[in-house]
Order: C-alpha cells, then sequence, then structure tokens
C-alpha cells in the first residue's frame, strides 16, 4: 500500500510539478545564462561540438556593463517604475470603489454595467491608442510620464474592478450589515469591515495592475519620444535591436534586469496574492 | 557695481523693434533664400525663440551613423538653422505606429524617416517637398529610378529621397572554392549546384522565407522579377502573377530548398540568418552589409575554423542572379516625410536642405561606409568607394537596377498591401515547404492578389 501511494504521488505530484517548475523558471535562466554568456558563445555554431547552450563555462558581467554605461538603463528602470506606481494606484483607487459599487449596490443595469466594464478591457491596446493620441495632444501631455499615467488606466481600472467585484462578492454580507445594525454608515462599514477582509483581494490586484503596466509597449512606445523618458520595455528593444542586429547578452540583461522588481513585488505578497485569487473568507 | 549683463536689463522699446525687426528680417531672408542663404549669412536665422524640430528615424543598422546624427549632425543643423533638433531613433517595426497615431491625432514628429513607397499610404498628411527634391536632384546628378514610383504621388514629391541600403549574399569565399566555384555563382543553376554540394558538406545556403520585413521579400520580388514574373500588368489593375515566368521561379526556389538550403529557413526572421552565418552553420546569405560589418567590428571574437578573423573569408556577390530577363533587386529605398499638421513645416524643409547639402550629407554618408548609398548617382564617383574595404564597394553601383513592388505596375497602397501580407513570399514559402506544388502556389498567389488588385 505505501508503496502504490508513493509510486502514485510522484506520478500525480512530484512530475507534473518539475515539468511545471522547468517550464515556468527555464525562460529566467535562458535570459541569466544568456545575459552571462560571452559573445564569442553566443556567435558559436549549434552544431559546435564545443557548445554548451545551457550552461557557460566562462561567465562574464561585460553585458551587464554595457547596458548601465552604454544605455539609460537605470532611467527606463526608474520611469517604469514610477509610472507603474501611480498608475496602479490610481486605479486600484478607482477599481476598488467601482468593484464595491457593482457587488453590494443595487440600481438599475447594475449587472450589465459590470460587463460592459469588463469587455472595455478586452478592447485591444492597438485599436485603443489612435483615439488615445489625439486626447493625449489635446491636453498636451505628448512625451510626458502622465500620458502613460493616464491612459494605463483605461485597461486597469476595467480589470481591478472586475477582480474585485467578484471578490467583494465572496465576503458575506452579514459582516456588513452587523457593522450597519451597530450604527456604521455604508461607507464606514465598507472601509473598516470590508476592505481590510479584502486586502489579499486588492493586493492580488494592484499585482496584477502593477505588472500590466510594467510591461505595456504599445502606448509607451506611441506617447514617449525622449530616449531619456522612455519606459524599460520600449527602452531596450529600441536602442539594443537595429534592423538585423540584436545585442542578444545586453537584450537578456535588460530583460532580467526589469524583471526583478516584479518578482519581487510577488515573492512579497505572494501569500496574499495566493489567498486573493482563491476568495476571502472560508468557512 | 552692476554685474548684470547686458541681456539681464529691461528691454527699451527701441530694443524691442531692432530685435523685432532682426527676427523679421531673419525669417525674410531664410524665406527667400533658404538654407543657401542662411549658410551664406554664417548666421541662424531667427525662427521664434525656443522653436523645436523633432525628427524620427530608424535605428541605424551601422550604430555610428546614429552616433554621429547626435553627436554632431544635429547640433550642426540646430546652429545652422536656429532652432532646436531633436533626433529621435527607434525600430523599423515602430514607426508605422508612431506615423498612424500622430497623422491620426495631428500631433507628434515633424519629419518621419519614410521607407520604400510610403509616401502612398500617407499622401494626405505629407507636405509636397518637390522644391528641395527638385534642387538636390538637380545638384546632385539626379535620383536613382527607384524613387520616382516610391516617393512621388500625383507628380510631387512628397518624400525626400535620401538613401538606400542595398543587400548582397555574403558568402564564404573558402567553402565555395572547397566545391570549385573560386568567385561567387554567376547564375541561378551555378547557384543551385554549389549549394548542393555545400549541404552535403553540412554548409547549406541560409535564406528566410518568414515573414520578415527585410530578407525574405528581398529574395522574393527580385527571384519573381528575374525569372520574368510580376504581379501585375502595366496598369497595376489586372493581376499577371500567373505566368511562366512565376511558376518557372517557384520551381527553382523549391529545389533550391530542397538541394541547397537550410530548411529550417521557414521560421527565421531577419536575425537568423546572421547569427547562422557568424556561427558558421551556413555557407551564404542574402543580406545587407551588417553581417560583413559586424565580423569586421568583432574580429577578435568571430574567427573561422582555422582561427582567423571570420571576416577576412568573406565577400559580397550582387544579387539577384542572371535570370531569365535580367538582374532586379529589391532595396530599401528610403526617405523623409514633413508631416502636414507640423507647426515649423518651412523650418522642417529647411532640415532636409541641410542634411543633404554636400559637405553635411557627406560625413553622414562616409561614416555609413557603404552600407548605405546616396540617393543620387553623383555619389558613386565619391573617394569613400576606393577607401572602404572590397566586400563593401560592391554597393558602389548596386542602386542602379533597383524596383519597387507593384511591377509592372505601378507603385501603390495596393503593392504596399501586397507586400505587407507577404503574399509573393508565402507563394514561395508553400512551394518551398512542401505545403503546395508550384503551380498550386501560383494559383493561390494569383487568387490572392486578386483580392486587392482587381476588388
Amino acid at each position: 500500500m505505501v508503496i502504490e501511494r508513493r509510486w502514485k504521488r510522484w506520478v500525480y505530484f512530484y512530475a507534473p510539478l518539475t515539468l511545471f517548475v522547468i517550464g515556468t523558471l527555464f525562460p529566467f535562466y535562458w535570459m541569466f545564462i544568456t545575459a552571462i554568456r560571452p559573445d564569442h558563445e553566443l556567435y558559436r555554431s549549434w552544431r559546435a561540438v564545443t557548445n554548451t547552450p545551457f550552461w557557460t563555462l566562462q561567465p562574464t558581467l561585460a553585458h551587464f556593463q554595457d547596458l548601465l554605461a552604454r544605455t539609460t538603463f537605470p532611467r527606463w528602470l526608474w520611469n517604469t517604475f514610477f509610472i507603474a506606481c501611480v498608475s496602479t494606484g490610481i486605479s486600484l483607487f478607482c477599481g476598488l470603489l467601482a468593484g464595491y459599487a457593482l457587488a453590494r449596490l443595487r440600481f438599475p443595469m447594475a449587472g450589465t454595467l459590470g460587463t460592459a466594464i469588463f469587455v472595455t478591457y478586452l478592447v485591444p491596446p492597438t485599436l485603443l491608442f489612435i483615439p488615445l493620441a489625439d486626447i493625449i495632444r489635446t491636453f498636451q501631455l505628448g512625451n510626458t510620464p502622465w500620458a502613460l499615467i493616464l491612459t494605463y488606466p483605461t485597461f486597469l481600472i476595467p480589470f481591478c474592478t472586475w477582480l474585485l467585484m467578484g471578490y467583494f462578492k465572496t465576503i458575506p454580507k452579514e459582516l456588513e450589515e452587523c457593522a450597519r445594525i451597530d450604527g456604521a454608515t455604508r461607507f464606514g462599514a465598507m472601509i473598516r469591515i470590508i476592505f481590510p477582509i479584502a486586502v489579499p483581494g486588492i493586493l492580488s490586484a494592484g499585482i496584477f495592475a502593477f505588472t500590466l503596466s510594467w510591461n505595456e509597449f504599445i502606448y509607451a512606445l506611441i506617447f514617449i519620444s525622449s530616449p531619456e523618458r522612455k519606459t524599460v520595455p520600449v527602452g531596450v528593444v529600441s536602442e539594443l535591436i537595429r534592423g538585423d542586429i540584436y545585442f542578444w547578452g545586453q537584450l537578456m540583461a535588460g530583460a532580467l534586469l526589469g524583471s526583478v522588481p516584479v518578482a519581487l513585488v510577488y515573492s512579497f505578497f505572494v501569500e496574499y496574492y495566493v489567498a486573493g485569487l482563491t476568495g476571502s473568507v472560508k468557512g | 557695481m552692476n554685474t548684470s549683463k547686458p541681456e539681464d536689463t529691461p528691454l527699451s522699446h527701441t530694443q524691442v523693434a531692432r530685435r523685432t525687426f532682426l527676427k523679421t528680417a531673419g525669417v525674410a531672408a531664410a524665406a527667400a533664400t533658404g538654407i543657401e542663404g542662411i549658410l551664406a549669412a554664417r548666421r541662424a536665422p531667427a525662427f521664434a525663440q525656443g522653436t523645436k524640430l523633432h525628427i524620427v528615424r530608424w535605428n541605424d543598422f551601422i550604430p555610428e551613423a546614429d552616433a554621429w546624427l547626435k553627436k554632431e549632425g544635429m547640433p550642426e543643423a540646430s546652429k545652422a538653422l536656429g532652432a532646436e533638433v531633436t533626433l529621435e531613433t527607434i525600430g523599423f517595426n515602430d514607426l508605422q505606429p508612431r506615423i498612424t497615431a500622430a497623422v491620426q491625432s495631428g500631433a507628434g514628429a515633424d519629419i518621419f524617416m519614410l521607407y520604400y513607397n510610403w509616401p502612398h499610404l500617407y499622401a494626405n498628411s505629407l507636405v509636397d517637398v518637390s522644391d528641395v527634391a527638385n534642387a538636390v536632384a538637380k545638384e546632385q546628378g539626379g535620383f536613382y529610378g527607384v524613387f520616382e514610383p516610391s516617393m512621388k504621388v500625383g507628380g510631387k514629391w512628397l518624400g525626400m529621397p535620401h538613401s538606400i541600403v542595398g543587400n548582397a549574399i555574403a558568402y564564404r569565399k573558402s567553402w565555395f572554392k572547397e566545391v570549385g566555384f573560386s568567385e561567387f555563382p554567376r547564375t541561378w543553376d551555378e547557384l543551385r549546384k554549389a549549394t548542393a554540394a555545400l549541404k552535403k558538406k553540412g554548409k547549406p545556403y541560409g535564406q528566410t522565407l518568414g515573414h520578415t520585413f527585410g530578407d525574405a521579400p528581398t529574395w522574393a520580388y527580385p527571384l519573381l522579377w528575374s525569372f520574368g514574373g510580376a504581379e501585375t500588368d502595366k496598369s497595376g489593375k489586372k493581376v499577371a502573377v500567373n505566368s511562366k515566368g512565376t511558376v518557372d521561379s517557384v520551381k527553382y526556389m523549391t529545389a533550391l530548398w530542397k538541394e541547397g538550403s537550410d530548411e529550417g529557413g521557414l521560421a527565421w526572421d531577419d536575425s537568423n540568418n546572421n547569427r547562422a552565418f557568424h556561427a558558421g552553420d551556413i555557407s551564404a546569405t542574402l543580406n545587407g552589409a551588417s553581417i560583413y560589418i559586424v565580423a569586421k567590428r568583432q574580429k577578435d571574437k568571430l574567427k573561422d575554423e582555422k582561427g582567423e578573423p571570420l571576416y577576412l573569408d568573406i565577400d559580397h556577390a550582387l544579387f539577384p542572379l542572371a535570370g531569365a530577363v535580367g538582374q532586379f533587386p529589391l532595396y530599401f529605398s528610403n526617405g523623409h516625410g514633413v508631416m502636414k499638421y507640423s507647426k515649423n513645416q518651412k523650418l522642417a524643409k529647411d532640415l532636409l536642405r541641410w542634411i543633404h547639402k554636400k559637405e553635411n550629407f557627406e560625413k553622414w554618408f562616409q561614416v555609413s561606409e557603404g552600407y548605405s548609398v546616396a540617393p543620387t548617382t553623383e555619389w558613386e564617383k565619391h573617394a569613400m568607394w576606393d577607401k572602404i574595404d572590397k566586400p563593401l564597394q560592391m554597393f558602389r553601383t548596386a542602386a542602379r537596377k533597383t524596383r519597387i513592388f507593384g511591377y509592372a505596375g505601378p507603385s501603390t497602397a495596393k503593392s504596399t498591401e501586397v507586400y505587407s501580407k507577404y503574399i509573393v513570399v508565402d507563394m514561395y514559402a508553400n512551394a518551398a515547404s512542401g505545403k503546395m506544388k508550384p503551380e498550386e502556389a501560383v494559383k493561390w498567389a494569383e487568387g490572392e492578389l486578386k483580392k486587392i488588385y482587381e476588388a
């Protein structure tokens, strides 16, 4: 019996888990190994007997040095961080209020409105950038961080609203009703009872929003023109790809360094994040 | 003690009037004489204080060319024009979204770099720059033939021809010698023989037939033209692709693919052949000069199998090879367009004049080392061509026969749609991959072209 259980555990748990972990982490490993691989190895033939695609015996930091010295990567990193933080903050604030209203308040067409908000999230940025460019011009925000800070919420608010609306629905109404019987206003109950319980949901919405802002490309490409004001995804691609020449070492170093802040955010809040995705109050 | 500078003191009415007069006179003089007057006066024209001009170009394949423009060229232009000229460089594929957004919103860069026949796509949003173009053409020996169908719309130059980026077959001299070719094959049949022998030795020909902006179309269209094929008739309204010439070219491609090519090329992008060549995986490939230039720049890292610098074993051969009707390449024909929404259209034109002034253009031209050919024929005589490496010298006259897609009809927005949908490239890919027989692939392409040209 014990042998059978161990066998099943390996087949149904460890083996799939191992495959999942390899599949998830391999891109990061590939970024890392390419970023520290010297140029002469990057150009080595795949068919060469000396080819070692999965490791290197001569690691180098030259690509990181080139990235930091020859481009304005630290500046791009700061721009991305600032824009992602502010647009996430704005989107979370709006998403919280809208999500709560759609989940709790009774008003005509509430369900339809919730669906409509989600549908706006599905409109691709490749269509939206043209009318948004017109708005950015009208408000003279072109080539400023505010062009992105104010356009990112167009897809972040619907996303946060939808995610938080679902989360609020999992919180029993009775908790809020008890507070109101005890004399709390709806706003007070929302702030003091519901929001503290919803912290995992708020954090997971925040993490998602932060990641979406961090990785956004098309708006950052269209609305920002000065090299020193670019974000990491646009800066790395526009400075390190020249026609058919790809500076792979520096590109991977940039991708690796660019993913560090997102990884840190995830690692700090992973427990809340998991709780946020799996529901609020356990019965 | 009064330490303030004269310009710190409040201006009197007289001073204001004098400055206003000078500004007006400067603008009037510049308007009357253009860049010639500005340069003759050795003084920057007095455009409104803080006037800015924004030009967007691609990331040049030669980083030194961009470096020169940013560090020397544009600062010098700023001084000459009396305005702050900002150069922004972005990836080739990112130019179209930027132009589209700028046109739709009516705001953005004053000048955009344009490729191929883009002036036809943005005709309603571009300023007529015929005055600049005609003057440069007259002074510098006339533009290459490809520019007229590319950049002239309705008899007006809507794009100012700037340069041509040629491509050629980069090949390993010693490897071709090993299979009996001391020079690169001159005909398609010779190429087939040579690459078949090389593939047997594990050194195939490398060519992408993927959806790439450069290497795949610049192979497919010249192959089509070389065998006598064409997208349409001369009117551009009747599809003529289903011809003996086209079928022969597709049959040839299918044979070359199986016998002599790296069959992984169906999934390659524009960078894969560079890497494969530098890694010694392929014996030859159609490319710009970037393979040679990178190999030379990294001569300590890129070595051949004998340990010698790889670039010493690289040469370039003219593409396409001799076919039934001639040799007509498809090169990047590049230009600049002044946007109609720009509030500084005159200044933008002056910048174009400044760029094309011989002594200014010469500096950029020399930094490019032959990778970018000038738009006019006179530059073929420039002394630079005798000084640069021999493999780069073949680009000197390479632009003479280049065509633009849409042939045999005019190059229009419809021909750009065909190009953007990779119909001609896919015709060859469908046959080479074995998905269709050559005749079926041509029939398929004919159907797709009719949806566009005859709709």
